[in-house]
């Protein structure tokens, strides 16, 4: 079949992400239930645009503006030839969301 | 074939133990070994991130599953500014699992995330 099209949900995340957020603004009391809602929207999303048998992992992270500094890293073990993912950023002048979606192929 | 989010925590957790010299009672050592006293460094962040993801998918390697991993890992500068991290996964929840690990000291917070998926051979 085919394979996990990591430009192609990059694209969607990029597009959920800034239509989701826009213009947002950082709360501490709305904003954890904001990034569970994102990570189930942006994989509902990436589901329909990934092949099927793909098992899918979407993590995001979704902080206030400020002065910090943040590095996201990830590694995973994996099979190279079907198994791929995909990251997008969003930021405003409030908050700031990093968002990965990995895909899984189930042998 | 279940996933064991305690054995995952706990490798993350166990894993810098031998590194350590400093007893400590239910710090997550693989982090600690990494970051341990270390101030927040730009410059060094990048190698840091990568020795804890690296670390952490070589004993859940050992540990002799049939599972494919993900292993992510944020570190972030603390000024008092708030996180947050939310995952959704679209899995068969009988068989795969996630869990997260969250440390941290004076100028950093770390949070790992591991994903296991599980394949029929």
């Amino acid at each position: 079949g085919c394979k996990f099209d990591a430009g192609q949900v990059q694209q969607v995340l990029e597009g959920a992400l800034a239509s989701a957020l826009g213009t947002m603004v950082y709360s501490p009391q709305g904003s954890a239930p904001l990034a569970q809602s994102l990570a189930e929207l942006l994989r509902s999303q990436a589901k329909e645009v990934v092949p099927p048998r793909y098992k899918l992992v979407c993590h995001v992270l979704l902080g206030q503006q400020g002065q910090q500094s943040l590095l996201v890293a990830s590694r995973a073990l994996w099979d190279p030839e079907s198994d791929s993912f995909a990251s997008a950023t969003f930021s405003n002048t409030s908050l700031f969301a990093v968002a990965t979606v990995h895909g899984v192929y189930f042998e | 074939m279940i996933f064991n989010a305690d054995e995952a925590h706990n490798i993350v957790k166990e894993l810098g133990y031998a590194f350590r010299y400093c007893r400590s009672s239910s710090e997550d050592f693989v982090i600690e070994s990494v970051l341990g006293k270390a101030d927040y460094n730009h410059n060094k962040v990048n190698q840091w991130t990568a020795a804890i993801v690296e670390q952490s998918l070589t004993h859940l390697v050992k540990l002799g599953k049939t599972y494919k991993y993900i292993v992510t890992c944020a570190v972030m500068q603390r000024s008092g500014a708030g996180l947050h991290t939310a995952s959704s996964c679209f899995w068969d929840t009988t068989t795969d699992g996630t869990c997260t690990v969250r440390w941290e000291n004076r100028t950093m917070n770390c949070i790992v995330n591991v994903f296991a998926v599980a394949i029929i051979l």
